[in-house]
Formats: structure tokens, C-alpha cells, sequence
């Protein structure tokens, strides 16, 4: 994924109805970018097999298929 | 009362008031008397109840007096974190867009800790909405009671506060990524993250509900333990909560011996970990050892990518949350917890995949180590608690914000991933006085044996003794 630039992120923010500008715009526009570094990082990793489920039933066994 | 019996574990009072060697008035006011010399300048709490907690007192004292049965907490003064609703009493979530907020109901773990006995001493400062990353409390500035210009860690920052200077003999606390187990680093306190799924929610306002969990934050392993036996256990609107609760206090004193610990070697020896912090661990591992456990090192590879991936799935629960009202009262909120929700609520679709796909691949390879030691041990954080400055410092950049919110979490959010517990415990203090954190990560449901450990370690040293320095 290529670097979000503040005026993309800002066209972003308003698509989804959160008003955004001035020093929350460079921070936004920063972490959103280092979520693209760090999660972009785990397409290196085959996770095929690993089913999201979001939390395990508390009566399963052990749960993680 | 004196400051020894402050400083009491909430075990202890409850027995010396059983035997009426100390009075529920006491020490309601004797704790009354410590917020008001201290709290002033730590910031432990948004709300002390003080003439309700009188009056409770009060009404104990009869109770004792008449012969009444007496709940394990027995006049026993206990403060949560302002996360967890109480009934005619504002609950603000360390919010003012909540500061007028007023209750109906307890929450479900307030209530029984109530019902056993104890009583409400007050609501405990949080970071806003239980987020993490406040920049100007509306409640005012926590801080750690070692070292007044430092962080005392967070969500649960008043708990941990609380319980390390003796502000209340107990404290709740609520652990999503590291939570209840941050501030017990940082300030000192024992905290424990329950099982996701054993202690009840409701009544609590949810960060992200697939990893949520009420803990307790004290001053002893044996005070988690019976507050855990207190507030864990089924609840007819908490259809997560497993029916069936073993006692967490079982064989809390049988020691370490014959127990396999493994200790999670890409948190201890990544660069992010300072020396003084693995230098403690290794030195608990040894002690352990030393108890008669079995201690190997253990490679969970994925593991520092945790932090990463706990923010992205849990702001994305909390995003939705708050959504309607970032979107029309956006201004109201800390601009660090806008920042953050904004920030979720803009994360592409298919980042947040891979990121539940990692939790999965995360949490498999948790309960893989699990399956082959009782328990994992790792820091609970790379750092002692830093100075309150550099945690508003502007971010300048995107590896700045990397390292910032992503770095410290992959300590904690391993558990949170896994929905496994996880105890924090002091194992020593840094050169200049702070507080370093031992984390036990234990299997599902399986606190008795985290508690179990981290009594038999608490007892092999001397950590619990010390007392924070305390403004004069």
C-alpha cells in the first residue's frame, strides 16, 4: 500500500463524516502510516489458515481450531 | 490508624476487622484522611464518596456488632476505576463528555464487591474512555507516587495509584491491552488480567468487548486472588462469561515447585527492553528456578508484532463505539483519544484482516507455548514508567508513532490476543527508584496457577515491603 498523504487522509476523513484538520490531520496522517508499515508487514506472512475469530467461547476446549 | 495499616493488605483488614481489632469507621477514615493529604497531588481519583462511605461504615459496624453474617470484604474500602458504573454516583470514564453522567445500576463486579462486603471509597482517574494516550485529563494529571513527574501507566492509572500508595486496601481495574497490568508495572502493584470471559462486563463501558477484562489492581497476589473469587462468575447479561468458575485461590501457597515456566525470549532480549528490566526478569526467572521450577527460554516470533495488531482490532471496536459522537462532538474529546479514534475509524478493510488473521496465527501460538508450560514469563513493559513530558511530545513522524503506540503494547497484548490471563507483580526497582514489572502469562481459566506462582515469588522477596515516597 503506498503512503497516505495529510491531503488523502483528509478526503478520507470527510468521506466518513469526522471532521479533520490542523495538528490532528499530521497525526493522523502519521500513525495511519505506520499501521500501513507494520500490518503491511504481515502480507510476508502465511496466515491462510489462521481463522479471525475474534475471541474464543469460553466453554471451547482450547478454541484456535 | 497508622500508615502500616494502610498499607494493610485488603486480606488482612478484613480479618483484623472480623476480629474487631480495627473498626470499618477506621478505616474509612484513615484512608479518607490519606486521599486528602496525597491525592491532591497524585490524582488517584475523579470522585470520593465520603459520606456514603461513612454511612457504610457505619452500617458495618452494626452489622459486626449484631452478629450478622460477614462477606469476605467486611468492611474492607475498596475504590474502581471510573469505568464501571455505580449506581447514583457519576461515572465519567475519565471523560467530560461523560462528566455528568449518572448511573442507575452497579456494574456487575462493583455489586459484588459490594455484596461481599466492601466498601465504595471512590471512582478512579483513568485515561480517557479507557484509551490510553490522554493528553490533558479533565480530571487531573495522574501521577506515579514513586517519582511525581513520571507516567503511572494506563487505563487503569487511579487504580494503580491507589493501590500502590495506599490510597484504598483494594482496587478494580479493567484490562484490555495491558490496562490493569500497565500501572501495576509502573507504580508498583500487583494487577491481574482475568481470562477474557471469566469476570463479567456489565456495567462497564467497553473499550473493544472481544478483550475486555475486569482485574483486579492491590498490594498482595493473595488480595487478586480473593477479589478475583469475588468478582468472577457468570451473569445473565454477560453471555460470554463461563458457567462454571474454579476458586482462584486454590493452592496459592503450594510454591512454584514442579511448575514449567517459559520465558518469552523476543520480548526479554528485543532492543526495545532496557537493560535494568531484563536484568530483573532474568533475576525473577533465576528465583523461580531457585523455587523448583522448571525455567527454559521460549521463541514466540510473532509476538512483538502484537502491539500493532491489538491496536488495530481494538480501536476499530472502540472507532464504531464512539463513531456518532466523534462525529458531532468531536471537539469534546482529549485531542490524543480523537486522534486515536479517527485514526481507527480510517484503517483500510483489508489491514484490519490481516490483522484478525494475525490474531489468530498470535493467539495459536500462544496457547502453543501454553500447552507445553504451565506459564510464560516476559517484562510486563521495556521500560519503567517514563516521564509524563515525553509521552505528550508532538509525533513527528511515522516510525515515532510506531514506536510510541505500537512498541510497548506488543508487551501486554499477547494475552489480550490470546484471551489468556496474564498477572503483573513487582520484580525490583531500577537505579533511580521505579518500579520494574514481572509478567506471568497463564493458561485459559487457569489463574489459580498464575497466582500460585506469583504468591510463591512474592514471598521469596522482599519487593512487596517497599512503600512509594510520598510527598511531605
Amino acid at each position: 500500500m503506498t503512503e497516505l498523504t495529510p491531503d488523502a487522509v483528509r478526503a478520507l476523513a470527510a468521506a466518513a463524516g469526522l471532521p479533520l484538520d490542523g495538528p490532528d490531520l499530521a497525526e493522523v496522517t502519521h500513525r495511519l502510516n505506520a499501521f500501513v508499515d507494520v500490518l503491511g508487514g504481515l502480507a510476508t506472512l502465511d496466515l491462510a489458515a489462521a481463522e479471525p475469530a475474534p475471541a474464543l467461547p469460553p466453554d471451547s476446549p482450547r478454541g484456535d481450531g | 490508624m497508622s500508615a502500616d495499616l494502610a498499607y494493610c493488605t485488603a486480606a488482612e483488614l478484613a480479618g483484623m476487622i472480623r476480629a474487631r481489632a480495627v473498626s470499618p469507621v477506621e478505616a474509612v477514615q484513615a484512608y479518607l484522611a490519606r486521599i486528602d493529604r496525597w491525592d491532591g497531588a497524585l490524582r488517584a481519583y475523579v470522585t470520593v464518596c465520603r459520606e456514603r462511605a461513612l454511612d457504610e461504615a457505619r452500617g458495618a459496624e452494626q452489622a459486626l456488632a449484631h452478629g450478622a453474617p460477614l462477606g469476605p470484604l467486611h468492611g474492607v474500602p475498596f475504590a474502581v476505576k471510573d469505568q464501571f458504573d455505580t449506581a447514583g454516583i457519576r461515572t465519567t470514564s475519565g471523560s467530560r463528555l461523560h462528566a455528568d453522567r449518572v448511573p442507575t445500576e452497579d456494574a456487575t463486579v462493583v455489586a459484588r464487591l459490594r455484596s461481599a462486603g466492601g466498601i465504595l471509597l471512590g471512582k478512579l482517574n483513568l485515561t480517557e474512555f479507557a484509551l490510553g494516550g490522554t493528553l490533558t485529563y479533565p480530571f487531573g494529571q495522574p501521577r506515579n507516587p514513586w517519582d511525581q513527574s513520571r507516567e503511572t501507566g494506563g487505563s487503569s492509572s487511579g487504580s494503580g495509584i491507589a493501590a500502590a500508595a495506599a490510597l484504598a486496601a483494594a482496587t478494580l481495574g479493567e484490562d484490555t491491552g495491558g490496562s490493569v497490568r500497565s500501572p501495576a508495572s509502573w507504580c508498583g502493584a500487583v494487577g491481574l488480567r482475568p481470562t477474557w470471559g471469566l469476570v463479567p462486563r456489565t456495567g462497564c463501558i467497553p473499550v473493544a468487548w472481544s478483550m475486555d477484562a475486569p482485574g483486579p489492581l492491590t498490594r498482595s497476589v493473595e488480595d487478586a486472588a480473593l477479589l478475583l473469587s469475588i468478582i468472577a462468575g457468570p451473569d445473565r447479561h454477560d453471555r460470554w462469561v463461563r458457567a462454571a468458575v474454579a476458586d482462584p485461590r486454590a493452592g496459592l501457597e503450594r510454591g512454584a515447585g514442579g511448575l514449567s515456566i517459559g520465558v518469552v525470549t523476543p520480548l526479554l532480549d528485543s532492543a526495545d527492553t532496557d537493560d535494568e528490566v531484563r536484568a530483573a526478569v532474568r533475576a525473577a526467572a533465576a528465583t523461580l528456578r531457585g523455587l523448583g521450577a522448571r525455567v527454559e527460554d521460549v521463541d514466540l516470533p510473532l509476538l512483538p508484532m502484537a502491539g500493532a495488531v491489538f491496536m488495530a482490532l481494538a480501536d476499530g471496536e472502540a472507532a464504531a463505539w464512539h463513531h456518532r459522537t466523534l462525529a458531532t462532538r468531536g471537539d469534546e474529546y482529549d485531542a490524543g483519544t480523537r486522534r486515536r479514534l479517527v485514526t481507527a475509524a480510517l484503517l483500510p478493510a483489508t489491514l484490519v484482516q490481516q490483522a484478525a488473521r494475525a490474531r489468530a496465527a498470535i493467539r495459536t501460538q500462544v496457547l502453543d507455548a501454553l500447552a507445553r508450560f504451565d506459564l510464560l514469563l516476559a517484562p510486563t513493559g521495556p521500560t519503567p514508567a517514563p516521564p509524563i513530558a515525553s509521552a505528550q511530545a508532538p509525533i513527528a513522524s511515522r516510525a515515532e508513532a510506531a514506536r510510541r503506540f505500537f512498541n510497548r503494547r506488543s508487551y501486554t497484548t499477547p494475552a489480550s490476543l490470546a484471551g489468556v490471563p496474564a498477572l503483573s507483580l513487582p520484580c525490583g526497582f531500577t537505579a533511580s527508584g521505579l518500579p520494574i514489572g514481572l509478567q506471568m502469562i497463564g493458561r485459559r481459566f487457569d489463574e489459580a496457577t498464575l497466582l500460585r506462582a506469583g504468591r510463591a515469588y512474592e514471598r521469596a522477596t522482599d519487593w512487596r515491603a517497599r512503600r512509594p515516597p510520598l510527598p511531605s
